[in-house]
Parts: structure tokens; C-alpha cells; sequence
């Protein structure tokens, strides 16, 4: 049989595939993990990706964007995938997540630095599970005879328990809300994109609280109790947009990201992806940064560790 | 655009001697019509000195007889009767001036395509419009002028649209000859359907291997430019002097600086579906289509392309890959022009009854070519896309599409015997591993080694059913087809299960033909292939002068009959070639400059309405014609509001005297025609060729291009009292073969149909209608169809009508009248 391409969309996920003779791209997107955000939408190098804005629901909440992949466009290259921070899209080839962009060095993965000293956990914390807002943080327990334990009731002693903290780093945007509600201080989280949000209450609508009902980040949106409008706590916003999408009024809510944590990688693709993302202007200092790095690493590699 | 020597028309009064001769064409015509009183009645028409009957009048001695005859009896207008001037007009001009004559002093008269073929169980009937037909063709000898050929200089360059394995030889052949070739292709590499294919039939020899290095020829060729990814964007001029327009489009590769190393292509992240490969493997972003392409130049697909620049990198200081690469259009200057433009393979998704595109393991011949190819996308393992696994039963399925009076109903040629080779393929490869079945309606193996192959795939233990398949079902589990057939040889329904299907599906007109048929002002065939001139004794040569066919693009063909067209086109093509100068048809437009109004008034209307732009119109002066870009359509001359201009061959005063006498006798009962030569014309005769019958009533007139027929000729036809008149055309929108006569003429005749409605002519006596070469059916079918009308009116009703309309029409003729 020859290509075949398959487009299925149902509540729960959208699946686009190339069926071919001996091979199978597939792109799933997961509707449940998808936040509506725009980043996706702003990466994708062939222009396939589309957010479709939601009515509200009845009871007045906004609801999140939705992600709409034209077929057509789609090459499966995966870099929705690797730069989506919720993890809601995988690209997968004969069922295998290999991205080819990343294997051939084409295209960096974002770095999604935590770390977890979990060997001084107090054994019966669980504040990190509690506090994650996409629920991806699992506290379990390994007994001394090598067990696994997924809760703690029902076990008597304490003696001997090691913590683990398990976070699935795929699905992690580096909110940093683990790490602030940690009583002892033992998680750290760098963020994996950096920028400015900025909300304009003076232009928000009079009880307009959009942006607050689409935040995956509990905590990063608020609503004040003194003005009754939403506003930002800088140090939980992921910067992934989801809020913009959905903010009603041009300029009310501003949004720029300026850094993205991330390999090193030498690649248009890249360069437009973060000019996208970011601005003509951040591209450029990376790409200064770049080229002294270059030139760091050349006179690196001539004067001091010549290759044998 | 130098040209000619003198085309006036020298006027010397003279006697006039006409010889007519009338030929029994064996029993073609004879065995119809009644010779015997056609040559009576020829002695009694005017000026007439000489009346000879021939059994064969185009064959030698029929020949001479014509040569002796004008130096015996003087004759100065010479007249034969046979077939269709399409056919032989060229042969007798030419024997007539061996002669001594001019050979525009020579007439046809149409009396087997148009009276003996059509009419033959009416012999009474056919004799009479053979009459007819006679008396018309000498009433226009009787003015015929004599006229000189003009020559234009040839270019001496060819044009080969194609790199298929017929453009490759019919480039070969020319730049071997001496002669600069274009070879034009459309996609990245030349090659063609045959660097598709694993092994040749008979010899299964390795398809690429004895391509391949053809094609390393054609690369390297001095005399041959490849310019490939290229679209054709338009063609003007003629014959030894077109002008070609072509846009080539970006590879984002710059040609000359890669090296074809690959190494890019390495480094390239992105792949997608390889259309080589039918789409059952892929390719990269920056890749070649197959390995041994030529040119081996890397293109870079845009529409997956991430633009990363790894291959940028990976090119480095070859410096090959240029991102900013902007289509490039080109004009080329070229005498003569192959088209190989080649074949498709149908993809059967419409018919349902296979499951092509539902069921996984339903595939076309060609895909399974891809698979059993060993640089195919599997590496030569026949696997089933459902499982990967090797398939322990195959059915081949013959006549998808072909041989089927709903869908395509030619036979597509070399389905039977590819099946055959892909059969003996499977069986070899796979041995008692593999049961196979051939579902066939004949089996065709009617060349060279075809039917010993044949015996050879039986002996190998092949299962050949004879019947059709009625229908496939899929078990959804293991995703094991069951093919429904009727075996004729049983005579009942049987069942198969097989783990694999292939389908033989049509071989039909490549994509695009319908924009090169445009372009090129070819004719399409009722199959959609193109046309050729004649399909007996000009098969390579197209309609339009100068423009040859080869290969698929005619009709399907397999490799050893391509590559004998692609070379029998060379020849053709440098028969233009290697002349200096080629003479063209003196059957220009001239302008009589005391007659031309734009002298006094601004006027203009001939350069406006000339398909060419070979008219020059300047303020106070007479319009003046452009020799060399006149096509001879005539279509200013119908448009010319003070009748200034003349067709040479074709005047108002000879066709007049054409018209005038065919509706001398009982005008009421005659439909008198108007037939393009190029569409029409050739449809008529295909009614002919092919036998069809329809009533005598028609009264043909050939004109070059519908363009031609002054409403003046039309008014005139009715003033003499004619029961109907048909204007019949090329088709529109782009078959007119002088681009756009026959909208001219469309533009004419719809605002003289009204008028005369309301004057009370009945609208159906005035028809217009559009008529290809293909469509003789159609044409008979018309002519039945009007002769009915005619009758369903009446003579009365008719007669009525003219009797009011005569007045006013001699009242508006009076213009002509007075000249």
C-alpha cells in the first residue's frame, strides 16, 4: 500500500500519521496535558499548528485554547515535541521516541535542571507531591529489603525507609513551586525559560479573570483582593503564554520570554525557532555569545589542549 | 525573422484547361460510387478538357498519368478525386510540378472520406454528393492562383521535452548528429519511468544498469544541455524558428559547485515520503531521487525542509547550497521540438471493488516494483506493509482501469507481460515458498520473446486463472485478502485467499499533458494521449509542423518501442534540422492597400483580432501582414470590415464559388458545411475512416481555421436558399490550432445568430458546433441529428423562410454585390 496519512481527533488526543511501507511517523497530541499554550504554535518551522480559541463556559470561565495541526504541513520533525513544556506532544518513529533533529544535532532539548536531595527528605514529608500544580511529583519509599512503597499508611516503623522523589522531568515546565513549598530546602529547580510578564491592570476588564482560569501554575496568576483584578507572581510563571492566548484586550497582559535553558547546538532552525519564541534581539546575543564561545574554544584547542 | 521570396498572386489572363482525374481507390470508392457517370458528368463542367479515371491515382503509374496529361493536353488546373486532402494533397502538388505547374494550381476533391466511406449503403446517393463535391472543387480550381513557397531559415537546435528513456534516445540521436538539444525534464533527474523499474521483460536484465549509463551519456554529451527541475512555460514561432520559454526552478543547490558527494544529505535531520518510491520509503530534505540520477545534483525540498543549515555546514567550502535561490526563467531558440513527455500509473483509490487505499495489503505493479528492487525501500524483501513479513501467496490482478469501458477503456500495453516478469520474479526469489495466481482477462505477449516467457512463468508453476475479479475483502485480523473472481475456463465463481495483492493498473497521460497539449498546440486523442499527424504514415510526427512525438506520451509503449520512437523522432526532427531554409505554405493573408480603410480612418480591427500579432497597423497607412508570422488562419480576413484582406488559397471568390455551387440544385435538402482543417475537417474524415454512416446532405467546405468564415459567406448560403449552415470548430477553450480562431469566430457568429432568428430563419437551421480530429462519432452523429431537424421543418417551412429572408439578405449582400 502506498503513503497513507491519517489525521484522528477526538477529545483525548490528536493523532497525525504516515503510514508508509516500512516506516511510521506518528504525532500524538495529548488534549489532556496540552494547556492551550503558544509555544508550539510559535516553533512549529513549517507553520502547522494553530490554537483555536474556546467559548467560555457557562459558568463564565474562559477555557484554554485548543491545538489544531494541519496534516498537510506536518513533517514530523518533532520540535513541537522537544520545546513543549507540559510534554503533551510525542513524535515518534516505529513507535520509537527518536527525534532525528536532536540525533543530528539540528535542534537542542530544553534543560530541565532539578535536582533532589532526597537522601534528607524527612521520611514522612510528601509537601513537594502536594504542591505540584500538574501533579507529576511521586514521593515513594524504599525498604530496607529493596521494596517499593507507594504510601506510607499502614506502615509502622520509619526505620531504615529511604525517600525518593520522582519527577517526570518530560512533563516538568520548571515552575519552581516544588522548590519554594519545600520545608528543608532540598529541592532545586532552574527554570528552563526565562522572561518578563507584565499585567497592565488599569487595562483589564472589570472582572475579567481569563488569564487566571487557563494558568496551569497555581500561584503564578493571582487575584488581588485589593483591586479585584488578576496580577503575576513572577517567580512561578513558566512564560509559556497560555494566558496571553486567551487575554481578551490588545496589550493588557504583555509577555516576552528572553532565555530558554537549553543544549548547545549550532542550527538555523534553532536561531528561528528562538526568534520566534523570543526576539530578533535575544537571537542575537546567543548567537554572539556564540561565536565567543567560538572563538574561546579555538584558541582553546590551538594553545592549550592541542589534539594529539 | 528574415523570410520569403514573392507571394502576389500573378494575374495573367489565360484559357483555362482543367484536367480532373478520378480515382477508384480499389474498391474504396469504386465499389460505391458509379466512376463511370462521375466522369461523364466531370466532361460536362465548365473549362473542363480532360477526365481520366485510375484504379490507384496517388501510386506511380497514376502519378504519371497526371505529369502526362498536363504537358499532353496543356492543362493549367488540375483536379483529382480521391480521399482526403489531409491525406495525399501534399503527394499531388508535388506531381504536378514535377510537371511544370504551380502547385497551387491543384484542387482535391474529398469524394472517399467524405461520400464513398460514409454513405456506402446509399450508392445513388453517394454518387450524387460525390458530384457535388467534384463540381465544387472544380468551381474553385477555376481560381486558382499561383502561388510561391516562402522560406524561412531554420535554427539548427533542438528542443526534447522529456528525459524518459524516448527523450533520451531522440536527444542522443541528434547530438550525435551535430545538432545542440535541450533536454528538458521536469523532475530533479532524467531517467524516466524506466529508473523506476527493477528488471527489463524478457531478459529481466537489470532496468538501471542499462539505463544508467545512457543516462551518464546524455550528462556528458557535448552537445546536449540538461536543464532539469524545469517547467515548459511557452512556445511561440514555427517551424525552424520557435521560441521557448522555461522556467527552471530553484534546487536551493547551486549546479555547478556540487560535487553530488552526499555528505549533506548525512547530516540532514528530515525525511519524507520519496514519490520515487511511490511513497513507500523516504527520502531527506537535501537528497537525490535514486542514486544514479543525472544530473547528480542534491534538491532541497522546501516544504519539509526545518532550514537547521546543517548541510550547509556539512557542504562547507564547496559553498554548493544557496538558500536564496529564485526561480529563473530562460529563453531557449530551437528549430525543432520532441515531445516525451511519458506516462502515469493510474492509482485505483475510486475503485472500490479493489480496496486500493483501504486494504494495507492491496498494492499497484509499481510499488511491488519498489519492493522486489533491491535499492527499493526494503532492500529487494517482498513484505507486506500489514506485518513486515514475507507473503506466502501473491494474486496479480490484469486490467485495472484498462480494458474498461468505465474507466479507461484502451488496452494500457505492457501490463500483461510486466505481471509475467514480476511473476517469474517471485517465483525464482521465493521457489514453492510462495503460490501465486494471475487473475487475467487475455494474455497479450504478442513480440519479440513474449510468448516464451510466458510458457516460462507456466512452467515455473504459476496459478493463471482467466477471469475478473468481481471483488476483494479483507480479514480484518490477519489482513488476508479473499478475491471473489469468475474462472470463464470453469465457468463459476471461485474464491482465493491471498496474503498479497498487486493490481495492473492503467498506464494513463502523465500529468500535465493537458498544459503541454496547450502550450504546444497539440491534439489529445479521446484517451487523452497526444495525437499524432497521421496514425499510419506520420506516427512520430505531431499536427503542428516541426513538433515531433516519442515514447508514452502517444499512447503506452514498453522500453524497446520508446527507445525506436525516440530515434525515428530524431530522424524526423532533423530532416527540419539539417536544412539551411524550410519552405512554408504560401496561404497567407495579404492586404489589398487600396482597399484598407485604416488609410482614411482609424480602423485596425485585423491586428487586433490576428492570434500573432503579425499584422502592423500604422496611422494613415495601410495594414501590412508579416510574412513570416502569418499562420494563415484567415481570420483577419473574415474580421476585415472593408474586405481588404485575402487568404491566398483560401479568397471570398473561391470559396463564394464553392458555396454558390453546392447549393445550385435543391438547396433546401443541403447542409452547408464549414469544417476547420485541423479539428473538423480531420473529424469528418475520421467519420469516414472509421465507417460511420450518416445521411448525404452535408456540402463540406474546408477552410483552414473556423476564424475564416466571413458572416458574409454564412448570409450568402441562406440568400441562395441552403437548408442549413454549420460552422464546426476546434474546441474551445485551447484547441484552436491558431490559438484563439475559433473564439474569434464564436464572437462572429453569436451576434449573427440572433439576427438572423429574428429576421425568422428557425434557429436550428444555423448551427455552431465544436468538433475535434477524435470525435468523428460526434460528427456523424451531428450530421444525423441536423438532417432530422431539416426534415422535421420541412422543405415548405424552409422555402417559406428564405423567401422572406432572401430580400433582405441581398439588401445586406449588395457590398459584395457590387465587387
Amino acid at each position: 500500500m502506498p503513503l497513507k496519512t491519517l489525521k484522528k481527533a477526538d477529545a483525548e488526543t490528536l493523532t497525525l500519521e504516515w503510514i508508509l511501507h516500512v516506516k511510521n511517523y506518528k504525532l500524538t497530541l495529548s488534549r489532556k496535558l496540552c494547556v492551550g499554550c503558544e509555544i508550539c504554535s510559535l516553533v512549529c518551522p513549517k507553520e502547522a499548528i494553530k490554537l483555536v480559541n474556546q467559548p467560555k463556559t457557562v459558568d463564565g470561565k474562559a477555557q484554554k485554547a485548543k491545538v489544531d495541526i494541519t496534516l498537510e504541513k506536518c513533517n514530523f520533525c518533532g520540535i513541537c515535541d522537544i520545546l513543549c513544556p507540559y510534554g503533551a506532544v510525542k513524535v515518534t518513529l516505529n513507535g520509537e521516541h527518536v527525534l532525528n533533529v536532536v540525533e543530528k544535532e539540528s535542534f537542542p532539548t530544553i534543560i530541565r535542571d532539578i535536582q533532589v536531595d532526597a537522601a534528607k527528605c524527612p521520611v514522612d514529608c510528601v509537601e513537594c507531591e502536594k504542591a505540584c500544580p500538574l501533579k507529576i511529583i511521586k514521593v515513594t519509599w524504599q525498604t530496607p529489603d529493596g521494596k517499593v512503597l507507594e504510601d506510607l499508611s499502614g506502615v509502622s516503623y520509619r526505620e531504615g525507609l529511604k525517600v525518593n522523589v520522582n519527577v517526570d522531568k518530560e512533563r516538568c515546565p520548571c515552575c519552581r513551586v516544588c522548590e519554594f513549598k519545600c520545608p528543608e530546602g532540598l529541592l532545586r529547580v532552574r527554570k528552563a525559560f526565562y522572561g518578563v510578564i507584565r499585567i497592565h491592570p488599569e487595562k483589564c476588564p472589570e472582572g475579567c479573570r481569563d488569564c487566571l482560569d487557563v494558568c496551569p501554575i497555581t500561584g503564578a496568576l493571582y487575584l488581588s483582593e485589593a483591586d479585584g483584578k488578576v496580577h503575576v507572581n513572577e517567580v512561578f510563571c513558566v512564560y509559556c503564554g497560555a494566558c496571553k492566548v486567551v487575554c481578551p484586550v490588545d496589550g493588557a497582559l504583555e509577555l516576552k520570554r528572553t532565555k530558554i535553558m537549553h543544549t548547545p547546538v549550532r542550527s538555523g532552525a534553532w536561531n528561528k525557532a528562538l526568534e520566534r519564541l523570543a526576539s530578533p534581539l535575544e537571537m542575537t546575543k546567543e548567537l554572539k555569545a556564540k561565536s565567543s564561545l567560538k572563538a574561546l574554544d579555538s584558541v582553546e584547542r590551538r594553545f592549550i589542549r592541542r589534539p594529539s | 525573422m528574415a523570410e520569403k521570396s514573392e507571394t502576389k498572386p500573378q494575374n495573367k489572363p489565360e484559357e483555362l484547361r482543367i484536367g480532373v482525374f478520378i480515382c477508384h481507390c480499389g474498391l474504396n470508392i469504386a465499389g460505391v460510387i458509379d466512376i463511370k457517370e462521375l466522369v461523364e458528368f466531370a466532361k460536362t463542367l465548365p473549362d473542363v478538357v480532360f477526365v481520366k479515371d485510375n484504379r490507384y491515382t496517388c501510386a506511380d503509374p497514376g502519378q504519371e498519368e497526371i505529369r502526362k496529361a498536363i504537358k499532353e493536353h496543356k492543362l493549367n488546373r488540375v483536379v483529382v478525386a480521391a480521399c482526403s486532402p489531409r491525406m495525399h494533397e501534399v503527394t499531388f502538388r508535388r506531381t504536378v510540378s514535377e510537371a511544370g505547374l504551380n502547385p497551387y494550381l491543384f484542387e482535391m476533391a474529398n469524394i472517399r472520406e467524405f461520400s464513398s466511406w460514409c454513405h456506402s449503403s446509399t450508392p445513388r446517393e453517394a454518387t450524387e454528393k460525390a458530384k457535388d463535391i467534384i463540381k465544387m472543387a472544380v468551381a474553385k480550381a477555376r481560381l486558382l492562383m499561383p502561388l510561391q513557397t516562402i522560406e524561412v531559415p531554420v535554427t539548427n537546435r533542438a528542443l526534447v521535452i522529456g528525459g524518459g528513456i524516448a527523450g533520451i534516445n531522440a536527444a542522443l540521436d541528434l547530438a550525435e548528429m551535430g545538432f545542440k538539444v535541450y533536454l528538458l525534464e521536469k523532475s530533479e533527474s532524467i531517467g524516466g519511468h524506466m529508473a523506476q523499474l527493477d528488471k527489463t521483460f524478457p531478459t529481466l536484465d537489470c532496468s538501471i544498469c542499462i539505463e544508467g549509463p545512457k543516462m551518464v551519456d546524455v550528462g556528458r554529451h557535448p552537445n546536449i544541455e540538461i536543464i532539469s527541475y524545469a517547467d515548459l512555460l511557452s512556445v511561440s514561432g514555427f517551424i525552424g524558428n520557435f521560441k521557448v520559454r522555461v522556467r527552471k526552478n530553484p534546487r536551493y543547490v547551486i549546479e555547478e559547485n556540487c560535487t553530488g558527494c552526499g555528505e549533506c544529505k548525512d547530516v540532514c535531520p528530515i525525511e519524507y515520503p520519496n514519490e520515487w518510491d511511490m511513497g513507500l520509503g523516504t527520502r531527506k530534505a537535501i537528497s537525490v531521487p535514486f542514486d544514479q540520477a543525472v544530473p547528480l545534483v542534491y534538491t532541497i525540498n522546501r516544504d519539509y525542509c526545518i532550514e537547521c543549515y546543517k548541510c550547509v555546514d556539512a557542504c562547507g567550502a564547496r559553498q554548493a547550497i544557496n538558500f536564496d535561490q529564485k526561480p529563473e526563467e530562460i529563453e531557449l531558440e530551437v528549430g525543432a521540438i520532441i515531445v516525451a513527455t511519458g506516462y502515469d500509473i493510474y492509482l485505483p483509490y475510486d475503485n472500490q471493488l479493489f480496496g486500493y487505499g483501504r486494504y494495507t495489503n492491496v498494492i499497484t505493479s509499481i510499488e511491488f516494483e519498489r519492493l522486489i528492487l533491491a535499492a527499493g525501500p526494503t532492500g529487494g524483501k517482498v513484505v507486506r506493509a500489514s506485518d513486515g513479513q514475507k507473503p506466502h501467496s501473491v494474486a496479480f490482478i490484469q486490467c485495472v482501469g484498462s480494458r474498461d469501458t468505465n474507466k479507461y477503456p484502451y488496452c494500457s500495453n505492457f501490463c500483461c507481460m510486466y505481471t509475467l516478469k514480476h511473476v517469474v520474479q517471485l517465483k525464482e526469489k521465493y521457489k514453492e515458498d510462495v503460490e501465486v495466481y494471475v487473475f487475467y482477462m487475455d494474455m497479450r505477449t504478442n513480440f519479440k520473446g513474449f510468448e516464451e516467457f510466458y510458457q516460462r512463468a507456466r512452467e515455473l508453476g504459476v496459478n493463471f486463472i482467466r477471469g475478473r475479479v468481481s471483488r476483494i475483502f479483507e480479514d480484518p485480523k490477519t489482513k488476508k485478502l479473499i478475491i471473489h473472481a469468475e474462472d470463464a475456463n470453469l465457468g463459476m465463481p471461485i474464491e482465493v485467499e491471498a496474503e498479497m495483492v498487486v493490481l495492473a493498473t492503467a498506464a494513463i497521460p502523465k500529468k500535465g499533458t493537458e498544459e503541454v497539449a496547450r502550450i504546444l498546440n497539440l491534439t489529445r486523442g479521446a484517451d487523452g494521449f497526444f495525437m499524432e499527424s497521421h496514425p499510419k504514415l506520420k506516427p512520430l510526427d505531431a499536427p503542428t509542423d516541426g513538433i515531433f512525438l516519442a515514447g508514452a506520451c502517444q499512447g503506452p509503449k514498453d522500453i524497446p518501442y520508446s527507445v525506436s520512437q525516440g530515434c525515428g523522432a530524431a530522424a524526423r526532427a532533423a530532416t527540419v534540422l539539417s536544412k539551411k531554409t524550410w519552405k512554408i505554405e504560401p496561404i497567407i493573408a495579404v492586404v489589398d492597400p487600396s482597399k484598407c480603410r485604416n488609410v482614411t480612418v482609424k480602423c485596425g480591427i485585423c491586428a487586433e483580432r490576428c492570434p500573432y500579432g503579425a499584422i502592423k497597423v500604422e496611422e494613415k497607412q495601410p495594414a501590412q501582414v508579416i510574412t513570416a508570422m502569418c499562420h494563415g488562419c484567415g481570420t483577419c480576413v473574415a474580421e476585415c470590415p472593408a474586405d481588404a484582406i485575402q487568404q491566398m488559397h483560401f479568397t471570398d471568390a473561391q470559396i463564394l464559388a464553392q458555396l454558390r455551387t453546392a447549393l445550385e440544385k435543391d438547396p433546401e435538402d443541403k447542409i452547408l458545411a464549414f469544417l476547420c482543417n485541423w479539428c473538423s475537417y480531420a473529424g469528418a474524415d475520421l467519420a469516414g475512416t472509421s465507417r460511420f454512416e450518416y445521411p448525404p446532405t452535408i456540402r463540406p467546405i474546408r477552410v483552414m481555421c473556423s476564424g475564416r468564415v466571413d458572416r458574409d459567406f454564412v448570409l450568402e448560403a441562406f440568400r441562395l436558399g441552403a437548408g442549413m449552415v454549420l460552422v464546426a470548430a476546434c474546441h474551445l477553450p485551447y484547441d484552436c490550432h491558431y490559438i484563439s480562431g475559433n473564439w474569434k469566430m464564436k464572437a462572429r457568429m453569436d451576434a449573427l445568430a440572433p439576427m438572423l432568428h429574428k429576421l425568422g430563419l428557425s434557429p436550428e437551421r444555423f448551427r455552431v458546433e465544436y468538433i475535434s480530429a477524435a470525435e468523428g462519432v460526434k460528427f456523424a452523429e451531428l450530421i444525423r441529428e441536423m438532417t432530422e431537424q431539416m426534415k422535421a421543418l420541412g422543405k415548405e417551412r424552409i422555402k417559406a423562410e428564405n423567401q422572406k429572408l432572401r430580400p433582405i439578405l441581398e439588401n445586406m449582400l449588395k457590398r459584395k454585390e457590387k465587387r
